[in-house]
């Protein structure tokens, strides 16, 4: 970043001594002197980078930050320890999301954190990374963070901050705190829960506010309604023989669901598990993955959806019966699902999305009630996040009284209440009659703007906390950098008010856990903290189950009678990459396909083909919709499978402020209101007459009589599993190499595949894949080596839904290979199609006769043009310049590394010992990579599967890519929606 | 309308033409001090276009390749087209002059110079093409067969590395070719030039011609052999441009009759080009009499048998595509007709077979201005017809999911442009520097009538 050169030094205890360091330590951390003063080493070791203690020298000191004398140079004469040039070391720690934490490895090379993995130890996790957490590395790195404190417009220090705090803490103490706020996300961490309670006995009349705006307020509601006090629902889908999904983010969005879908992927691969498989039904007004995934599934509005609800509760004996009299759509169809289920009793599990009412939850809870779920296939827990109640009501509350003047203090802490609150809470009025408002925040947001202090947050990686995973699991966050741009942490910030004026993340954190340790009966401090540090999990940390039994009394809970659907119904919904907002800054998640629409860099107001039709709209054009007295402008999607008469409207883009999100796409919080948060009526929908390109990825949606997805019915499988082979052709008249080594192949199923990206971003963050930007998008001139296909078939409105994975196939009869005249891409003796950057004139003759198309070309030097700092690329991966094809490599880099391994050690590579980027990420498993040559191998075995077939067979490249068919496990009862 | 109406009967040359009278006719347009205004006009014009080349290929050298519309799946857009549209112009120009002087065709004497001059401009087109669309122009020079520091010798299974090498065989080839036929020639200029400077430069390119009985006999051997080399040395270039696309798999490029289909878009596109320039000469230049309706009654017969062998390739095409069991093809081919580039397709098709048809009436055959006005529909035509061989087949490749459309940008058409006004700068400078009519040759003529 900014220092010139970089210096060495050959020990800790030299570099620590140095007077240059204490020159660095005075500048740099003022609030060290002291600590240096003592001139305890060990000490200081500890509190400055105690990642060196746990093996991240690296990490902690030798990346990052301007050097005290950068002419001094000291020869490299030794290798510190635990450092290898070339090789990733791994630190376990945590990244949240809305507050619930998962479970995450960092590789560091030579100290720079480069790439994030799941952390097989993590319950939430099991080794799977979400797009989101992958790209989160970037967000570390991103340039455009904020990086100074700044006080009513002025550059500030943060000593100046703490003085005004402490002036502000003594008046507050007078009055016993009356006026002082505390604004946070979801919190679940321990260490600052216990914060927030010191301060509530030191504050008496401090208030504590949370607003998440991704709430889950409708299901804690009915968490409440149904059990009496708010309970988590952890869930056991490995268990779940039938699976009813109402519009469930199960395995898309809820906390834990990286976990729900390796459990929920397990039980649908009928070729390994002896044509056993669940049954999915889902109803929904917006695609879901797990609805793309179900077996049955139907599309209805909002009301629909609760009618159905009620007539399902009824059919299943949790309601009143006179709800099965009620004029229902598809009420065969709700019957036979209800007969599935009510067959399934303890096996069956019903769930519902976020962004469902209330009633829906409860319905939900009094079915899985009737069908003896709770303690089969749901496990209730204590809450996980601390005091959950209604955020809405606690936002709309805490505006109100700074409308009303009674707040004179108020703490953000990494919130964004400005962007995020609904419509009718004017937050940006009431924030401007707080006297002192502080914004912890890591971009110079909207909030921040308003705000009359702004402290850049330091990154997740950067400081220390500590947060809980959906089951309640504690991960302790260990830094993985010296913070890039200053920064700190909310645990430093509330220390202040606490009356500590020189808190460090690191002593707070352990003080905490001491207490914390000592409590819960760990005899050994050093040895828990170093365990759960080292492992990324507080060991036995996960939440105890509960027993409670859901209200019977359902319909007293209850609206007499369902609502009537009428008129178009907008939707909110997250946008799965942007989220509520916060990721509206990240280049990877704006550019990474969404898995329904395929769309980049923009959100669009989603829309039914029938509905499209009846009002005459198409894809890109603008219209102005309105709600209550507001409005906004967005572009038309038009979006097989979403309800007829609903709009989607996905959140999350708009920003005004902050990094490279700001204009980016429209801002749906504008029609968002508190009574009703995710669903409010239209008043009108009128087309502008203006259109606006949307940069999707993917133009035509089927097949188009192409052998690209197999696809059958299970029973059809169980009759005779090899019901979907034909007799290939694979003559030629040359003979057939033998690869005699090592035969490197990947197996992709598309029965685990939710079309989640995890794979496409993990492939970017681990190739140094470039972003593009929308306007090379819209040119077709995406880069991204994995894709995710997404085919449709049967009715427009409602479709069924493939995702298939494509990456490089890596052909043995390679069409690429033979059309080039240099040479630059060629085939090894380990059957890897291989790409000499190098050597490339770029002649594009490659991708022109790549029958997959998945070859990439740098049509300008995008690399260079990605403004990401030079340390956050991979360094085992070559960057592209301009004029050269690029594509997938099977990870080479991983792969050699393995070999290099096993040569050293004299041993052959053990079967599942080399894991390419997207398998690794996947939380389905639904990718395989290994040696084919090895019949053993997990990969040869899935290829053995009678389900295996190839892309495109008919061309006889003979693909090293194969793919297992897609199996729907259909209701025989249900004969309609076939596809 | 009586016999001697009919173009058949128009003489190979009028009546009035000597052979001293040709010798200074011809030498004049090149040895006169100051070209005539149009020529001036027609230069300026095509120097202005010549700078938007330079301009386009700086700004695509500095930025990349990006500037121009090709993606992904259409990593070949005009550029190629353009390459396969001026390397079939090029072909033309030796096919007028070296297949049709082994059929000792009486016309091809007054016309083979102006076909040779526009195959050398347009091969300099074609021979640019593909250099600039590279990734990395800079390495172009890695398709030579050299072994470099690493070992590493081109692919000889590529389809383009057996078309780079056509290419520049046939380029050298076709300088030679131009060379030796302008040699007599040549000598007369040299002969005829008053100012010491022309007589210099002329004599040393004429290297020392006499025309001796020896000499002769020694050009007109070499001449044969050369044109012997030349007639199937086009067929191959041809031939083989074909073959970057058939030996691809893409749908709509993977067939065998790439090969023939490409040499009968080559006939029909030079020959239209060849009359055009011919029209345009010899009004220019006033030689109504050495170059006669003959020659266009002749030159068009070619061309409308050429249009009728495109014809019979299109036909074949769509029956492939129709017939055969690939439901890439059958689509991508449903694609070219209906699809997003079918006004293309079916632009095309108007102008390269059905308005040609119009050459079956001899009056047509005779009239400048119609035989003018459907040479430049044919050109236009091949243009459409290489832009849709290349696109749409891309565009709509065997993998759904990667369906996309190119649109050119204001660079892929500055190219264009561009690459007319390098083609028309060489033309033009030819025209001024060496006799544009074969003085040797067409004196054969006269001699002969003189005997007959």
């Amino acid at each position: 970043m900014n220092a010139p050169g970089r210096s060495y030094w050959r020990s800790l205890e030299e570099l620590a001594e140095t007077p240059e360091f204490a020159a660095l330590v005075e500048r740099e951390v003022p609030r060290f002197r002291d600590v240096l003063a003592g001139v305890d080493r060990r000490r200081f070791l500890q509190l400055m980078a105690a990642s060196m203690a746990l093996g991240g020298l690296g990490s902690g000191l030798s990346a990052c930050g301007p050097e005290p004398n950068p002419r001094q140079l000291l020869p490299y004469v030794e290798q510190p320890l635990g450092i290898i040039p070339g090789r990733s070391r791994y630190y376990a720690t945590a990244t949240t999301l809305d507050g619930y934490a998962t479970g995450v490895l960092v590789a560091s090379q030579m100290g720079r954190p480069v790439k994030i993995e799941g952390n097989p130890d993590h319950p939430a996790s099991l080794g799977a990374a979400s797009a989101i957490m992958q790209a989160t590395i970037l967000g570390l790195y991103d340039p455009r963070r904020a990086q100074s404190i700044v006080g009513h417009g002025q550059i500030d220090s943060w000593d100046g901050f703490v003085t005004a705090l402490f002036e502000r803490r003594d008046r507050l103490m007078a009055h016993h705190g009356e006026g002082l706020r505390l604004l946070t996300g979801t919190v679940t961490s321990p260490s600052l829960t216990a914060q927030i309670a010191a301060l509530n006995k030191d504050f008496p009349g401090m208030q504590w506010h949370q607003w998440e705006p991704l709430h889950r307020d409708e299901e804690r509601a009915a968490a409440k309604e149904a059990f009496g006090r708010p309970l988590d629902s952890v869930y056991d889908i490995g268990s779940a023989d039938v699976i009813f999904a109402v519009e469930s983010d199960l395995i898309s969005a809820v906390p834990g669901w990286l976990a729900y879908a390796r459990h929920f992927a397990a039980r649908r691969r009928p070729a390994e598990t002896g044509g056993r498989m669940s049954r999915v039904y889902a109803i929904e007004s917006t695609p879901t993955l797990i609805g793309a995934k179900a077996d049955h599934r139907l599309a209805l509005r909002p009301a629909e959806l609760a009618a159905a609800m009620r007539y399902l509760a009824a059919a299943l004996g949790a309601g009143p019966q006179q709800w099965s009299q009620a004029q229902v759509k598809d009420a065969d169809w709700l019957k036979a699902a209800a007969q599935d289920l009510k067959q399934h009793h303890g096996r069956a599990l019903v769930h519902a999305g976020r962004e469902q009412p209330a009633e829906i939850h409860l319905l939900a809870h009094a079915i899985n009630g009737a069908l003896g779920s709770f303690g089969a296939t749901i496990r209730l827990i204590e809450p996980v996040a601390a005091s959950p109640g209604s955020q809405q009501q606690s936002l709309h509350q805490l505006a109100a009284d700074m409308m009303a003047g009674k707040v004179d203090t108020l703490l953000m802490l990494e919130t964004n209440p400005l962007y995020t609150a609904p419509a009718d809470v004017d937050f940006a009025a009431a924030l401007k009659k707080v006297p002192l408002s502080a914004d912890l925040a890591l971009y110079a947001d909207e909030t921040t703007l308003a705000s009359t202090w702004h402290i850049p947050a330091a990154h997740e990686y950067e400081a220390w906390s500590d947060a809980r995973a959906f089951d309640g699991t504690i991960t302790i966050q260990q830094p993985q950098l010296r913070r890039l741009y200053g920064g700190h942490s909310a645990q430093e910030l509330l220390a202040v008010l606490l009356g500590n004026t020189m808190p460090v993340d690191y002593a707070l954190l352990r003080a905490f856990w001491q207490s914390a340790a000592k409590q819960q009966g760990h005899a050994d401090f050093e040895q828990f903290w170093h365990e759960s540090v080292r492992i990324g999990v507080v060991a036995n940390s996960a939440a105890a189950p509960v027993t409670a039994t859901p209200t019977a009394d359902l319909a007293a809970h209850l609206p007499a009678a369902a609502a009537e659907a009428k008129g178009l119904d907008l939707i909110f919904r997250p946008d799965e990459a942007a989220w509520d907002g916060r990721f509206a800054d990240n280049p990877w998640l704006l550019e990474m396909p969404r898995a329904f629409t395929r769309l980049t860099w923009d959100n669009a107001a989603l829309i039914a083909p029938s509905t499209a039709k009846r009002l005459g709209l198409a894809t890109e054009d603008v219209v102005a919709i309105a709600a209550g007295d507001r409005q906004l402008r967005a572009p038309i999607f038009v979006l097989p499978g979403q309800a007829p008469d609903c709009v989607t409207l996905p959140l999350g883009f708009g920003r005004r402020a902050g990094g490279l999100g700001v204009g980016v796409g429209f801002d749906a919080y504008a029609l968002r209101v508190v009574a009703s948060p995710w669903l409010v009526a239209a008043k009108s929908l009128t087309k502008t007459g203006d259109t606006l390109r949307l940069a999707t990825v993917q133009q035509h949606d089927r097949i188009a009589g192409r052998d690209l997805v197999h696809e059958g019915t299970l029973a059809d499988f169980v009759k005779n599993p090899h019901f979907l082979k034909h007799e290939g052709n694979n003559e030629s008249i040359y003979p057939a190499y033998k690869y005699p080594g090592n035969a490197w192949a990947m197996a992709v199923d598309l029965n685990s595949c939710i079309g989640c990206q995890a794979c496409v971003v993990a492939c970017q963050a681990e190739n140094n894949v470039p972003v593009v930007g929308k306007d090379q998008v819209l040119a077709g001139r995406e880069m991204h080596w994995l894709r995710i296909d997404r085919y449709y078939s049967g009715a427009a409105d409602e479709p069924s839904v493939a995702f298939e994975p494509v990456p490089c196939m890596h052909c043995e009869n390679a069409p690429c290979e033979v059309v080039c005249p240099v040479h630059a891409t060629v085939h090894d003796h380990e059957g890897l199609n291989l790409m000499v950057y190098n050597r490339c004139v770029g002649t594009r003759f490659c991708s022109n006769n790549c029958p997959y198309k998945v070859r990439r070309f740098n049509f300008f030097a995008y690399a260079i043009e990605d403004d990401r700092p030079a340390e956050s690329w991979n360094p085992e991966v070559t960057v592209r310049g301009r004029g050269v094809m690029e594509k997938c490599t099977y990870c080479i880099q991983r792969i050699r590394t393995t070999q290099i391994d096993a040569l050293r050690e004299n041993r052959p590579i053990r079967d599942g010992e080399i894991v390419t980027a997207c398998q690794q990420s996947c939380p389905t498993q639904a990718i395989i990579f290994g040696d084919r040559n090895d019949p053993k191998s997990a990969v040869a075995r899935r290829k053995a599967s009678p389900l295996d077939y190839v892309l495109l067979e008919e061309l006889n490249t003979r693909p090293r890519t194969s793919y297992s068919a897609l199996i729907r496990n259909r209701n025989p009862l249900i004969k309609d929606d076939e596809a | 309308m009586t016999i001697a109406d009919l173009p058949d009967a128009a003489p190979v040359v009028r009546p009035g033409v000597t052979l001293t009278s040709l010798s200074e006719e011809v030498s004049a347009r090149v040895l006169r001090p100051h070209a005539p205004r149009w020529w001036w006009v027609g230069f300026g014009i095509s120097l202005a276009l010549l700078l938007v080349l330079v301009v386009a290929m700086a700004w695509l050298f500095i930025n990349g390749i990006g500037v121009w519309g090709v993606n992904i799946p259409v990593a070949w857009g005009l550029a190629i087209a353009e390459y396969v549209w001026w390397i079939a112009l090029a072909s033309g120009g030796t096919i007028v002059s070296a297949l049709f002087y082994l059929t000792r065709s009486p016309w091809r004497s007054a016309t083979n110079r102006i076909a040779e001059s526009m195959m050398l401009s347009a091969a300099a087109c074609a021979g640019l093409m593909p250099i600039m669309h590279l990734g990395r122009p800079g390495f172009f020079y890695w398709l030579f067969p050299y072994s470099t520091v690493m070992g590493v010798w081109p692919q000889v299974r590529s389809p383009l590395w057996w078309d780079f090498i056509c290419l520049l065989c046939y380029i050298l080839m076709s300088i030679m070719f131009y060379y030796v036929g302008l040699l007599p020639d040549l000598a007369t200029v040299r002969d005829l030039a008053q100012t010491r400077r022309k007589q210099i430069l002329y004599g040393i390119l004429a290297l020392g011609w006499r025309g001796s009985a020896r000499h002769w006999r020694n050009h007109q051997t070499v001449y044969f052999i050369m044109c012997a080399i030349m007639a199937p040395m086009v067929i191959s270039v041809h031939s083989v441009v074909g073959l970057d696309f058939a030996g691809g798999l893409t749908p709509g490029w993977h067939s065998t009759q790439f090969p023939p289909y490409f040499f009968f878009g080559a006939v029909i596109s030079g020959l239209a080009l060849v009359i055009m320039l011919t029209i345009l000469v010899r009004r220019g230049y006033g030689f109504q009499d050495i170059i006669t309706e003959y020659h266009f009654n002749a030159l068009a017969k070619v061309m409308l048998v050429g249009s009728l062998m495109l014809g019979y390739s299109y036909l074949w095409e769509a029956w492939g595509a129709v017939y055969g069991s690939s439901v890439a093809d059958r689509s991508e081919f449903f694609f070219r007709i209906f699809g997003f580039y079918a006004p293309s397709y079916w632009a095309k098709i108007a102008l390269n077979i059905l308005i040609p048809q119009l050459l079956w009436l001899p009056a047509v055959r005779r009239s400048e201005i119609g035989l003018f006005l459907i040479s430049v529909g044919i050109i236009v035509g091949m243009w459409l017809e290489r832009f849709v061989i290349v696109i749409p087949s891309l565009s709509h490749n065997s993998i759904p999911s990667y369906w996309g459309v190119y649109y050119p940008t204001l660079w892929d058409w500055a190219t264009l442009a561009g690459t007319i006004g390098l083609f028309l700068t060489l033309f033009f400078v030819f025209l001024r520097l060496f006799p544009i009519v074969s003085i040797a040759e067409v004196r054969e003529l006269v001699q002969k009538r003189g005997s007959r």
